[in-house]
């Protein structure tokens, strides 16, 4: 029969007249009343699947936004909980460490090095008098006089040598030759002799900079510093927009224009501008707050350190617009559904629809851009800090360590790369997961 | 349309007068005054200064002045920097350093990244699309700083036998390859997501689908139907990303040591040269804000169907 079948186009209108032909062919015990034991298998109980569940699930499946959230983890810890583990702190100046690579060699070959260095830079370190003599003596022996032309050749590049002679041979070279292999890790000369007395030193894994403070612990210092300011920013941005937006959205009408061209404003004003002024005329003006007096907000004002502050105002002061907007829109689409018609008939008031019932509904996009405004506000900390108007002295940040590292790029090159990297890696994978969180909580964006 | 225009020439003039405002009050709040720097002047000299250039009087006063010179194009001279020397001038001679380089990033971003964008969605679940689109995401990851030092350090002698353009600017030629692309390198990925986008959203159109029918060739249905509509949402970016890179320039500048008037304007902060930072960010912001309102009214010409004046968005 099933062959005799036709094959019908799909989405075909037309009833399928042997299938129902067949239904004439069910056996008899087909209608039997079923017994309770079927009856119990038959119902399953199941959970609700709440909407968080639900996303978490999606989530969970995109492969590209997990692996990003384990690294944005993992980074949570290096910056959190490494400064714990490690025993030096983001300020503390270790003496004799001034910079010292992230590589070292044991105090043996140590020793080979300084008498390889010391051994072949003897000879090129000539004074230009010995050099004129030395040349002299050869032109002797050769039969020749030296004219005073040649005489003060010979001299100046003495001299020009004399200075470079030390360089000329380098710790690496004199390693190459030797044959000796560079160990993982940064060591002071104290620190190796601790270590061959017995003691067991935490190294410097990312070496130290110019004045002998830990790079690793700094890097974790300036990776906390951004993550605060990306979450705080958000959070900030959070409230002053979905206030401003449901405020605006609900009302409507006259309060809405007005509020929209206060919006349309700040939207215009160039912001990149203004964050570099007020980010730069804030900070002073509160740390002559911060020196004015011992109150508690002075004292809130020292917790938290002046620099944080006035980044903090500069974000809430223009990034919440975009976030305001996108409220406003949904909250205007939402508020002509019929349950908010149905709440207020029932009499509730303004406040509690927006909390009970819009809210909820957009909590989705609100949660996502929320989220996304973390890498941007990361992005814009590190921009401020690298032209040296962010976080400042003594205390870091990952920007401010690549304005640091500059200076010394060709010699230090991975003073600079550590930091860029970890800040990129935070953001791109940063990015990576709001995206998903995006598919996740409000498939129907999803293309 | 003239309504339109009209409309947000007003904002415009509104927003300028506001960050001028803005601008002024910060200046005037932070603590400490230009002559601090080098020997702590006595109090006399001080005042003298002060009068000398009309700080002491209310900053009200000071600020209508302000305003009133601003409208004779006189943005007061340099206090400090370049002492006495008009900020007009100043800004007038750094200017077109700046610009050129900006110009010259914004033009091969957009040369290389719409058509990078066009790939990735003709490709479309390819591997040159993930490709792209693992570079493109990498690109608006990271910080301009980021890039600018790394091409700086790979191909200005970093990386042994690769030196192949000079580290310092120097106005010439060669100089000008590594800002250009550090600076272009940000708005060329960003360019190319919202192409792509853009490109896979036309393509699923209607008019699409009529073309296929009247069996146009794929090049001809690319080009001329989807390419030119998906452009459309590709020019409002733009506005902001020409912003972006002019402000952009501040880190490149840095990095490279342009004399340009991005590293100038925060140089000028840090050295609290009031009239230069308030000369440099109006003439910024002026510059950005007609920018937007240009590509804005720009769009209303490559797209006949947008109402403007409906507030449509």
């Amino acid at each position: 029969m099933a062959e005799k079948k036709k094959k019908q186009p799909f989405g075909s209108l037309r009833p399928d007249v042997d299938d129902i032909l067949d239904w004439n062919n069910l056996p008899q015990d087909a209608f039997e009343p079923a017994s309770s034991a079927e009856k119990e298998s038959f119902i399953q109980d199941r959970e609700s699947v709440s909407y968080w569940k639900d996303a978490w699930r999606r989530l969970r499946r995109n492969r590209v936004a997990m692996v990003a959230m384990v690294i944005v983890i993992l980074i949570g810890l290096f910056a959190f909980v490494g400064p714990l583990i490690v025993p030096y702190t983001y300020d503390q100046v270790i003496p004799g460490a001034n910079n010292i690579h992230p590589w070292h060699y044991s105090l043996e070959d140590q020793a080979a090095i300084d008498a390889y260095i010391e051994e072949h830079t003897g000879t090129a370190n000539l004074s230009p008098d010995e050099a004129v003599a030395q040349a002299e003596a050869e032109a002797e022996a050769r039969g020749e006089t030296l004219s005073p032309v040649e005489a003060a050749k010979i001299r100046a590049t003495a001299k020009a040598n004399q200075g470079k002679g030390e360089e000329n041979v380098t710790e690496k070279d004199a390693a190459k030759a030797l044959g000796i292999k560079v160990k993982p890790f940064g060591y002071t000369q104290a620190e190796l002799e601790r270590m061959a007395a017995g003691e067991s030193v935490f190294p410097h894994v990312f070496g130290c900079d110019n004045q002998g403070r830990d790079i690793m612990v700094r890097t974790m210092i300036g990776a906390r510093v951004s993550m605060i300011v990306g979450i705080c920013c958000a959070i900030i941005v959070l409230v002053i927009g979905a206030l401003y937006g449901s405020i605006s959205g609900y009302c409507g009408g006259k309060v809405d224009a007005v509020m929209q061209r206060i919006v349309e404003i700040i939207y215009t004003i160039p912001e990149v501008l203004v964050i570099l002024l007020l980010g730069s005329t804030l900070k002073p003006i509160f740390e002559e707050f911060q020196n004015s007096g011992d109150g508690f907000l002075q004292q809130m004002v020292t917790l938290l350190g002046a620099n944080l502050i006035s980044i903090f105002i500069t974000f809430g002061l223009l990034y919440w617009v975009t976030m305001s907007r996108l409220i406003r829109g949904q909250i205007l689409q939402l508020k002509q559904q019929e349950y908010v018609t149905a709440a207020r008939a029932l009499g509730a008031s303004g406040g509690r629809i927006i909390k009970r019932h819009l809210l909820p509904n957009c909590i989705g996009q609100i949660v996502t851009t929320t989220f996304l405004q973390i890498p941007s506000a990361i992005f814009t900390e590190s921009f401020l800090s690298f032209l040296g108007m962010g976080v400042t002295a003594p205390m870091t940040s990952l920007g401010s360590m690549c304005s640091d590292a500059l200076g010394g790029l060709n010699t230090y090159p991975y003073r600079l790369f550590i930091p860029a990297a970890i800040l990129s890696l935070m953001i791109l994978c940063l990015n990576l997961f709001g995206d998903g969180l995006r598919d996740a909580l409000d498939p129907r964006l999803k293309k | 349309m003239a309504k339109y225009i009209l409309k947000r020439v007003l904002m415009a003039v509104i927003t300028l007068f506001i960050v001028i405002c803005l601008t002024f009050f910060l200046m005037n709040a932070v603590p400490g005054n230009p002559w601090l720097s080098e020997k702590t002047p006595t109090q006399a000299t001080i005042d003298a200064l002060n009068a000398k250039y009309g700080l002491d009087q209310p900053v009200i006063v000071q600020l209508g002045k302000y305003l009133e010179n601003l409208l004779h194009l006189d943005f007061g001279t340099s206090i400090k920097m370049q002492k006495d020397r008009p900020v007009l001038d100043i800004i007038l001679t750094m200017f077109p350093i700046s610009a050129g380089i900006g110009a010259i990033a914004i033009i091969w971003a957009i040369l290389v990244g719409v058509p990078l964008g066009c790939l990735a969605a003709y490709k479309r679940g390819t591997w040159v699309d993930s490709l792209l689109r693992v570079i493109c995401t990498l690109g608006i990851s990271m910080p301009g700083f980021v890039v600018a030092t790394m091409l700086l350090h790979i191909l200005t002698g970093g990386i042994e036998g690769l030196k192949l353009f000079p580290t310092m600017f120097d106005g010439t030629a060669k100089s000008y390859v590594l800002p250009c692309l550090a600076l272009g390198f940000y708005p060329m990925c960003y360019l190319s997501r919202q192409t792509r986008t853009a490109m896979l959203d036309a393509i699923n159109q209607e008019y699409i689908k009529t073309a296929r029918a009247k069996g146009l060739k794929n090049k001809k249905i690319i080009f001329k139907h989807a390419l030119r509509n998906a452009l459309i949402p590709v020019i409002t970016y733009l506005g902001p990303q020409i912003a972006f890179t002019l402000c952009g320039g501040f880190v490149v500048e840095k990095v490279f040591s342009i004399p340009g008037l991005g590293r100038y304007f925060v140089m000028s902060i840090q050295n609290r040269d009031y009239p230069l930072i308030m000369g440099t960010t109006i003439f910024l912001a002026a510059f950005i804000i007609v920018m937007n309102l240009i590509v804005d009214l720009l769009y209303k010409l490559v797209d006949p169907r947008i109402n403007l004046a409906k507030g449509g968005n």
